[in-house]
């Protein structure tokens, strides 16, 4: 899958099974314990950050995944 | 979440909302073609929703999202390293505040010299079911995305 195929299916234009169900891989996500993936994330203002970066400042980080929809 | 997140801050808890895709696109929040738009739909779910936690924005192809589940509404722990202590493939403020309670009180058990090893565990938890906030959320999207989740049967 190239990158605009990627962008347009991830970003699916109308909530349908076969645009929501593949992207579903919660059994597959990273292990408990072991260092996870670190991604770039962005502030409101603009700012880049990442997952790992923001980690390190608190003993604990919770982060909730979600949408306006 | 966010009552949740200021009663735990002082104990070292951070607590982020990180924005993903528009899980049911409709008229009035379509589906996201650029990181503006992304920004603007994430400034309407703290202002509308009252999200009081910091909201960070993933990139537009969904790269953290999609590694960690693809999930619409899941909620991780990690710790300081980075590494996750706790997964949830739903969110639930219960069920994450027991999880909390727990891991802090790990910290204090090192602190008391106690030796522990980590071994891994796997429950079900219970949410609160509410449908009709869940439509409410549909139609504030769009009667394209009331329709869709009707249509879609799942």
């Amino acid at each position: 899958m190239n990158q605009g195929d990627l962008l347009t299916r991830y970003n699916y234009d109308a909530f349908t099974p076969d645009n929501v169900l593949p992207w579903l891989n919660f059994a597959n996500s990273p292990e408990l314990g072991k260092p996870a993936p670190d991604f770039p994330l962005w502030q409101l203002a603009g700012t880049e950050t990442s997952l790992g970066a923001v980690c390190k400042q608190n003993r604990l980080t919770v982060v909730e995944f979600g949408s306006f929809t | 979440m966010n009552d949740l997140a200021a009663r735990f801050a002082a104990q070292g808890v951070g607590s982020i909302f990180l924005y993903t895709h528009e899980a049911h696109p409709g008229e009035h929040y379509p589906h996201l073609t650029t990181m503006d738009q992304k920004f603007a739909h994430a400034r309407a779910l703290r202002d509308r929703l009252g999200v009081k936690r910091p909201i960070l924005v993933d990139a537009l192809d969904g790269a953290c999202h999609r590694t960690y589940g693809s999930m619409p509404n899941m909620t991780w722990i990690f710790n300081r390293a980075g590494s996750p202590l706790y997964k949830s493939d739903w969110t639930d403020s219960n069920s994450v505040e027991n999880a909390l309670v727990y891991f802090l009180d790990v910290f204090n058990r090192r602190r008391e010299r106690e030796r522990l090893v980590p071994f891994r565990v796997e429950r079900l938890d219970y949410r609160t079911s509410d449908p009709d906030g869940f439509q409410q959320g549909l139609a504030r999207s769009g009667p394209k995305a009331v329709r869709e989740f009707e249509e879609a049967g799942l």
